[in-house]
Formats: C-alpha cells, sequence, structure tokens
C-alpha cells in the first residue's frame, strides 16, 4: 500500500512539474508579446526621428532656396525700374513739347449733330 | 495479481518519463507559436505604425511645397506692382513738369491772345447758349474782353445763334494759374472749363496710352494692336 502512495506522489509531483513548465511557457509567451509591442515602438520611434530629421533638412533648404530667389526677383525689379527711368528721361522732352503743343491746338468747332434752326 | 514492485517502480517511471516529454513538447509548442506571433505582432505594429509615419510626413513635405510656391506668387506680384507704382510715379512726375511749364506759354502777349481767342470761341460753341459768362484771371481781364469782341461775330456766323456775353468781374480765377477762361452758361449752371490746366488735364487722361509708349515703350505683352 505504502508503495502505491509513494509511486502516486511521484506522479503527481511529476504532473505538477509538468504544469509548472507549461505555465512557465505561457509566462514567456505573454512576456515576448509584450516585448513585441516595445520593440516595435522602439523602431517606430527611430523610424519617425530618420523621417523629422530629413523633413527639417528639406524645409532648411526650401527656405534657402526661397531667399535667392526673392533676391533675384528683387534684382529683376531694380533693374526694370532703372530701364523706366532712363527711358523716361530720354523721351520726357518730345513728350512735354508734344502736350504743350496740344495744349494750345485750339480747335474751335460746333458738334457735329449741331442742326441750324430754321 | 498486481504487480510486482519493481514492475510498479517501472511503469511508473515511464509515466513519469511520459509526463515530462509531453510537457516538453508542449512547453515547447508555446514557445514556437509565441516566437511567430512575436514576429507577426511586431511586424504588424511596425508597419501600421510606418505607413501612418509615412503618410504625415509626405503631407507636410507637400504643404512646405505649396507654402513655397505661394510666398513665390507673392513675391512676384509685390515685385509687380512695384514696377507699376514706378512707371505710375515717373509719369506723374512728368505731368506736374508739364503743369510747372504752361505759365511759359503765355509768356508772350500775342500768342497768348491768339490763344485767348480760339479758347473763348471754343467754350461759347461748346454751350450753345443765348447767354454765356466768362471768366478770367484778373490779370487777363483787358485781353479777354478784346477776345470776346472777336469771338461774337465769329460765333454767330458759325451757329447762326445770337448771343450775349459778359465778362465776369467780380469773380475770377486765381492769379497763379497758368491762364486760359471758363465760360459759364447764363445762370450759371452749365461750366465749359477751357483753362490751360484743365486741357492739360484732359489731354493727360485722353492720350496717356500715347504718353506711356513714347514714354516707355510700346508694350511687349499686347498681341492684339489696331
Amino acid at each position: 500500500m505504502a508503495s502505491q502512495s509513494q509511486g502516486i506522489q511521484q506522479l503527481l509531483q511529476a504532473e505538477k512539474r509538468a504544469a509548472e513548465k507549461v505555465a512557465d511557457a505561457r509566462k514567456r509567451k505573454a512576456r515576448r508579446l509584450k516585448q513585441a509591442k516595445e520593440e516595435a515602438q522602439m523602431e517606430v520611434e527611430h523610424y519617425r526621428r530618420e523621417r523629422e530629421q530629413e523633413f527639417q533638412s528639406k524645409q532648411q533648404a526650401a527656405m534657402g532656396s526661397q531667399g535667392n530667389l526673392s533676391a533675384e526677383v528683387e534684382q529683376a525689379t531694380r533693374r526694370q525700374v532703372q530701364g523706366m527711368q532712363s527711358s523716361q528721361q530720354r523721351n520726357r522732352e518730345r513728350v512735354l513739347a508734344q502736350l504743350l503743343g496740344m495744349v494750345c491746338d485750339v480747335r474751335p468747332q460746333v458738334h457735329p449733330n449741331y442742326r441750324i434752326a430754321a | 495479481m498486481a504487480l510486482s514492485d519493481v514492475d510498479v517502480q517501472k511503469q511508473i517511471k515511464h509515466m513519469m518519463a511520459f509526463i515530462e516529454q509531453e510537457a516538453n513538447e508542449k512547453a515547447e509548442e508555446i514557445d514556437a507559436k509565441s516566437e511567430e506571433e512575436f514576429n507577426i505582432e511586431k511586424g504588424r505594429l511596425v508597419q501600421t505604425q510606418r505607413l501612418k509615419i509615412v503618410g504625415y510626413y509626405e503631407k507636410k513635405e507637400k504643404q512646405i511645397e505649396q507654402q513655397k510656391k505661394i510666398q513665390m506668387s507673392t513675391v512676384r506680384n509685390q515685385a509687380r506692382l512695384k514696377v507699376l507704382r514706378a512707371r505710375d510715379d515717373l509719369i506723374s512726375e512728368l505731368l506736374n513738369d508739364a503743369k510747372l511749364r504752361l505759365s511759359g506759354i503765355v509768356a508772350d502777349p500775342a500768342i497768348y491772345q491768339g490763344l485767348l481767342d480760339k479758347l473763348v470761341l471754343q467754350g461759347l460753341l461748346r454751350l450753345l447758349e443765348p447767354v454765356a459768362i466768362v471768366r478770367c484771371r484778373p490779370q487777363d481781364l483787358l485781353l479777354v474782353e478784346a477776345a470776346v469782341q472777336k469771338a461774337i461775330p465769329e460765333y454767330m456766323m458759325v451757329s447762326q445763334k445770337c448771343v450775349e456775353v459778359q465778362v465776369d468781374q467780380e469773380v475770377h480765377l486765381a492769379t497763379n494759374t497758368a491762364g486760359g477762361v471758363e465760360v459759364y452758361s447764363g445762370n450759371q449752371r452749365i461750366k465749359v472749363s477751357n483753362t490751360l490746366e484743365s486741357r492739360l488735364d484732359l489731354l493727360a487722361q485722353q492720350k496717356m496710352p500715347d504718353i506711356r509708349k513714347a514714354l516707355f515703350g510700346a508694350n511687349a505683352n499686347r498681341k492684339f494692336f489696331i
């Protein structure tokens, strides 16, 4: 009889150990899944930081080129204005003479539709 | 009969080994599955987050492009306006100069008299009124009265109408204007402004395209010219 219970004890202990092994495996599994989340998070963070840097550098580049382009536009404008000024200087006497001539060119006329009342 | 002790022990040992083996297999299976699920889950999470990030940054980069375009367009627009304003200023400068030179025209009395004759006649012909009032600068009174005397017969010949002209003795034009006359109808409701300044203003307005062309050259952007 004693040997029976001893045997059963051994079996029970073996069962217990087996159950513990399985439970451990399950715990490892749960931990592994949590790890998955954490590692994914880290990778994603890393990627995000990379993209942020790329973006920042692109933005800087855009700002820089903007400054250049508006400086070019400024220059072109100034050249245009100067051109107009010199053109005006060259032609103003002629235009003035024409204008003043027309002011004094008086042509008194009746209106073309005027009817002489009978 | 029951088995012997040794047999029982052996059996028990077998059963224990079996239990242990089963447990090991189960544990291995769980481990393998956990690795697999680990990879799937991690991959899924990384993928979805990555897509979101990519979308986000693409949108932001497009925004930069757009803003850059808007800014450039604004800059170019401002530049165009600046050029137009400069052109306008140059023209105003020229017209002011013209106004100043008007007084030079009237320096010669003979020429001025001839001018006044025509101005008065033109004023009367514009009005076609039976009664007219002529207003001038105080220093021109004599000249204008002479002009009126000359204008009346010419007017009556051209229009076949009689007219009575008064030269306004009370109200005059400002002495610092260049010259010319204003002709009013009898009740002073209608006015023909034939002063040199108003003639210049009218001219400037009507001849503006030609003035611009003469000063700055033809506009290269125009395709359809009369």
